[in-house]
């Protein structure tokens, strides 16, 4: 074959090429086998001595946030000191001119330990050459700045021997408020508690993680930005607590039982409407500490024999089934009545013995209940019971918070367990158990027309701000009884509080509907005596219920009625709610129509007094623009605006003034502000007028007008 | 060979063939082998997700080469001219829009965690480009004027295009074009002075890249510390290539055997840029001489194919195409043996990723496509004097 002259140049270029190509080849291959024979030695030496390793990127915890977005469960950093007490750069001169000056410091921020104790183990540590000595577990930033600035510890890790382990820690901001309802996880010991233990998928994040390398010294660094995997934080949860109305539930039960020295307690706040858990306070006397303490959540985990707040449900039966109307009579002359001889008590004889059975609930009488009850259901009691299964009373509320216990309503199919006399005292409460939330959520569903919504603790799940899951209102039963029947037991419950065995709850602004218990406790079958559970529960206000509540005191000393004991924690917190809750009001407009219109006569904010006034349908006029502090004046029957002003320098007047005004304009004066009281100022620390210092302290007193 | 040919008749060059046939399987085994940190970043640990997704990406690279090789390679021509028109605004788009990696806008999203590196697609369809302008034009191009034009004009809108971005693809593809253009009989003196044109552009480019705020330089950044640490010998770069050649090294002759590389911890991207240096640790001196030798018989094959084809078109398809992807086998090569500094090319056939591993199919396909047709044409001349 010949070749065109064409075909020549191509082929003499592509051989010069392909030369080109097996030159850089063999490099290649020369390279390597140098790589192997020249460097090898060197390079495996070097290879023995790195080190990898596998990192944790630890992720944040998720936090829980009350209805209003308050911080309830939260995690801090926290830190373990400890001390290289041998450390070479501390010389015995330096180590022992400085060990009494840095014990006392020590002492100073951890007091519960004493300086001599410090220097004791400071001293005894260097004597056995402790590399590692504890000095504190669970110290804070804040602390741990303080003592970075220590005698010897200033001189920082290398050559003062400070060792810092950082560590995050669970911290509840308020505290006691709702402990056992926020909870806690333990997972080394398989403890969920509360919603921490709940919720613990959503709170929990995912660990990142990432390869890094030894260099130099103990120093670790990412091998490279591929190999990280990256931590994903825990989701937030939105709870339906209201820290205001925990705080007097919690405080209000603490004294009650701390008044009656009772051993546990609950009080449990919810939203008709919605099942929101508003308050949820458990308190437990503790021997050890003497103290009372949220360490159990009864409300949740405790089943009682609730006694007379029973009956409501047994009144609802009997109605439903028109075995008997609220107008019929019973005799309860005697005050007691023997059933197959068993005796059933009541506390005293009610009226002259024959009454009705309005009376009968209104006055909680053991003996007109079981009678009306037995009468009725004596032949059937099946039918009875059917009745409180349907209403959800034998059912667990199904809670996701772990520990409910489940109710315990015995059924006349179970022939091990029932006896004649079950019917007449399960009629009023005893031979059966229910716990407090469970017993809540049925009064819950009368005074929402016998709509029985599930308890809600969570609203929503939020991610990063955004919300990314939401909990709606779950309806357990749509209608537990008919609303005629409903409607009849709502006048009984309010009845108990305007005639009946809860009259101290009476009160002029609002109705409280509901039903006083004093129920014998039972250990074993055998009732203690002197041993009771004080309840009350209901709801209010009557004519448009908004929140329903119960109180159980268990084991009361000096007095054991529900009506004494219970029900004054129940009034507390109804009051709280009364008087913070817009929603129970009466409309704004009304007393705008009735009254005279206030007029601000001390500073106010502008933006807020104008929203008042508007709000309540005032006419205003004149008004600075922007936002400044502002008092009021009449004129002509009309509100006028006057800006009012603050000198620099000066301490202002803040007398007459509410806590939040007074504080903002206080503080953006920048003076440290200290509120004792409650209300609106009535005194301050410093005059008026006084020349103004920046960081001075001013406390004021309120006081409720 | 002969029962494979047989059940899906199986036809061109069969040494390239045998070559792609075992760089598959070691592609195979050696991403199975070193995607461990990879796995354990995003599916927990679980390798076979990557084992299986690198397997389908080349079956269906097999797939695309089989496609290829049975069309006749003339059409390749006109198609291609098409898809160079179609490559040069997607480079554009790339470098506006791009998946963001390491600073540098590379790849356009695909879907199942495919990215598409449009250079890729560029620097193939440029080169079957190229072949063409050189066929068609053969005449025209002894005018230094008309060589400027219709070639060096295409090559240096598409390295523009590249080298913002990936300035080591761009110098790649620069190479490779000229390469070619000299096979393509043009005067050495006109790529003389297309070198001097061009290396007089790149220093006006820099500078316009030097006097833009600090902030926009990071690219620039990483070319300047990736040369400084060549020279000096220092820092992150050096960290691979140190772990690249402790790979190297404790390979021994015949290496550790399949699967039994520690270095891959150490290495970052064991899977793409010095999956090399995990062959030669698990596969000794031996098997990289292998892989090293597979890629110039690959060459060989091609020039072999240079001498018969009659059509100087396909001379150019064979010697481009084949040059193009021996060449950037090369210079992965010697980034691991630490010849080169770091560049980030992958190893052609071998290396972990999905369109990269398809445009070289598609190379070999045209290649095999040509061979396939010389064979045609041989066998009909043996039967002519029957």
């Amino acid at each position: 074959m010949v070749l065109p002259n064409s075909k020549k140049v191509i082929l003499s270029r592509v051989y010069l090429v392909y030369f080109g190509m097996l030159v850089f080849a063999l490099m290649i291959i020369g390279k390597m086998f140098y790589i192997r024979y020249k460097e090898g030695p060197a390079l495996l030496a070097k290879a023995q001595k790195q080190e990898i390793k596998v990192f944790s990127l630890k992720a944040d915890r998720g936090n829980i946030l009350s209805a209003r977005d308050n911080l309830l469960a939260t995690s801090v950093p926290e830190f373990e000191i400890r001390m290289d007490v041998a450390n070479n750069h501390i010389s015995n001169e330096l180590f022992n001119s400085k060990v009494d000056s840095l014990s006392l410091q020590l002492a100073s921020i951890f007091p519960e330990r004493s300086a001599a104790y410090y220097e004791r183990i400071l001293k005894h540590a260097r004597a056995k050459k402790n590399r590692y000595l504890l000095i504190h577990r669970r110290v804070s930033y804040v602390q741990l700045k303080q003592l970075r600035t220590f005698p010897i510890f200033r001189r920082g890790k290398n050559r003062g021997g400070l060792i810092v382990i950082q560590k995050t820690t669970r911290r509840l901001p308020f505290g006691q408020l709702a402990a056992r309802t926020i909870g806690y996880e333990n997972k080394k010991e398989h403890l969920y508690v509360g919603l921490e233990g709940a919720y613990s998928h959503v709170l929990t994040g995912i660990d990142g993680k990432q390869i890094r390398r030894k260099i130099n010294g103990n120093q670790w660094i990412p091998i490279h930005d591929d190999n990280e995997i990256m931590p994903q934080n825990g989701k937030d949860i939105v709870t339906t607590l209201d820290m205001n109305l925990q705080d007097v539930a919690e405080n209000a039960l603490l004294k009650q039982m701390i008044n009656h020295e009772a051993e546990m307690g609950c009080a449990v706040l919810m939203q008709v409407k919605t099942g929101d858990i508003k308050a949820i306070a458990n308190l437990r006397y503790d021997k050890k500490s003497g103290f009372y303490s949220e360490s159990y959540n009864m409300a949740i985990g405790e089943k009682y024999e609730p006694g007379s707040t029973f009956k409501l449900a047994s009144v609802i039966s009997g109605l439903e089934d028109h075995k008997f109307k609220l107008s019929d009579t019973v005799s309860v002359k005697k005050g007691y009545v023997v059933y197959y001889g068993r005796t059933l008590h009541d506390a005293h004889v009610i009226g002259n013995g024959m009454i009705t059975i309005r009376q009968a609930f209104e006055h909680s009488s053991n003996v007109g209940i079981s009678k009306v009850i037995q009468k009725a259901y004596k032949d059937n009691p099946l039918k009875f019971i059917a009745h409180l299964y349907a209403m959800d009373l034998n059912k667990p509320l199904g809670l996701k918070i772990a520990g409910e216990a489940a109710p315990n309503i015995k059924s006349p199919k179970n022939k091990k367990y029932w006896y004649r006399t079950s019917l007449p005292w399960m009629s009023v409460g005893y031979g059966l158990e229910i716990t407090p939330l469970q017993l809540l959520t049925f009064y819950n569903a009368v005074a929402n027309n016998g709509v029985e919504v599930k308890p809600r603790f969570v609203t929503a799940v939020v991610n990063g701000g955004q919300i990314v899951k939401k909990f709606g209102v779950q309806v357990r039963n749509p209608q537990i009884a008919p609303l005629s029947v409903i409607q009849k037991v709502q006048s009984l419950l309010v009845g108990v509080v305007l005639q009946g065995t809860a009259q101290n709850l009476k009160n002029k602004h609002f109705q409280i509907a509901g039903k006083t218990g004093t129920a014998k406790i039972s250990v074993g079958g055998k009732y203690i005596p002197g041993a009771y559970n004080a309840s009350f529960v209901g709801y209010f206000p009557a004519d448009d219920p908004q929140y329903s509540c119960i109180v159980v005191i268990n084991k009361p000393k000096q007095g054991y009625y529900g009506s004494g004991v219970a029900a004054p924690v129940f009034k507390e917190i109804a009051d709280k709610v009364y008087a913070t809750s817009l929603a129970l009001h009466v409309k704004p407009q009304q007393i705008a129509e009735n009254n005279t219109v206030p007029l601000a006569v001390n500073a106010t904010w502008y933006p807020d007094l104008k929203k008042i006034y508007k709000d309540f349908g005032v006419k205003t006029s004149g008004g600075p623009l922007a936002e400044t502090w502002t008092v009021t004046g009449d004129k002509k029957g009309k509100v006028v605006f006057y800006s009012k002003t603050f000198a620099k320098n000066l301490v202002p007047n803040v007398k007459g003034m509410t806590a939040k005004d007074a504080v903002y304009l206080l503080e953006n004066m920048g003076i440290a502000t200290d509120v004792q009281g409650r209300g609106v100022v009535y005194s301050q620390s410093l005059k008026p007028g006084m020349p103004l210092r920046k960081g001075q302290k001013i406390i004021i007193r309120l006081t409720n007008l | 060979m002969t029962i494979f040919s047989r059940e899906i008749k199986v036809k061109g060059d069969r040494v390239i063939w045998a070559v792609v046939f075992i760089l598959t399987v070691l592609s195979f085994l050696a991403v199975y082998s070193s995607t461990g940190t990879l796995a354990y970043k995003y599916h927990g640990g679980n390798v076979a997700y990557y084992m299986i997704k690198h397997g389908i990406i080349l079956l269906a690279g097999l797939l695309i080469m089989y496609l290829a090789h049975l069309l006749k390679y003339t059409y390749f021509s006109r198609i291609f001219q098409i898809l160079f028109y179609i490559a040069v605004p997607l480079l554009l788009l790339t470098l506006l829009f791009g998946l963001n990696l390491n600073d540098a806008r590379r790849a356009l999203p695909l879907p199942f965690h495919l990215s598409f590196e449009t250079s890729d697609f560029a620097k193939l369809t440029l080169t079957v480009y190229l072949a063409r302008v050189l066929t068609k034009r053969e005449e025209e191009l002894k005018d230094f004027n008309k060589v400027l034009l219709y070639l060096m004009l295409p090559v240096l809108v598409v390295c523009g295009l590249i080298f913002p971005a990936n300035f080591s693809t761009a110098a790649l593809i620069f190479v490779t074009s000229l390469v070619l253009i000299y096979i393509g009989r043009v005067k050495f003196s006109y790529i003389l002075s297309i070198i001097g044109l061009s290396v007089l552009l790149l220093g006006f480019a820099l500078g316009i890249l030097l006097m833009m705020p600090a902030g926009k330089q990071a690219r620039l950044n990483t070319w300047k510390t990736r040369i400084e640490q060549f020279k000096s010998g220092d820092s992150r770069d050096n960290y691979q290539v140190e772990q690249s050649k402790i790979a190297i090294a404790s390979g021994g002759i015949l290496g550790k055997m399949p699967g039994k590389s520690t270095q891959r911890n150490f290495l970052p991207h064991p899977y793409s840029d010095f999956i090399f240096a995990i062959i030669v640790e698990e596969y000794g001196l031996l098997g990289g001489t292998v892989v090293v030798l597979l890629y110039l018989i690959l060459l060989f094959r091609a020039v072999r194919i240079v001498t018969k084809v009659p059509n100087n078109f396909g001379a150019y398809l064979a010697i481009g195409l084949s040059f193009s992807l021996v060449f950037q086998a090369l210079i992965n090569m010697a980034v691991a043996v630490h010849l080169l500094p770091v560049t980030g090319q992958p190893l052609p056939l071998v290396s972990m990723g999905g369109t990269s591993i398809w445009f070289t199919s598609l190379s070999i396909g045209i290649l095999l496509s040509v061979s396939r047709d010389l064979e045609s044409k041989e066998t009909k001349e043996t039967e002519q004097p029957a």
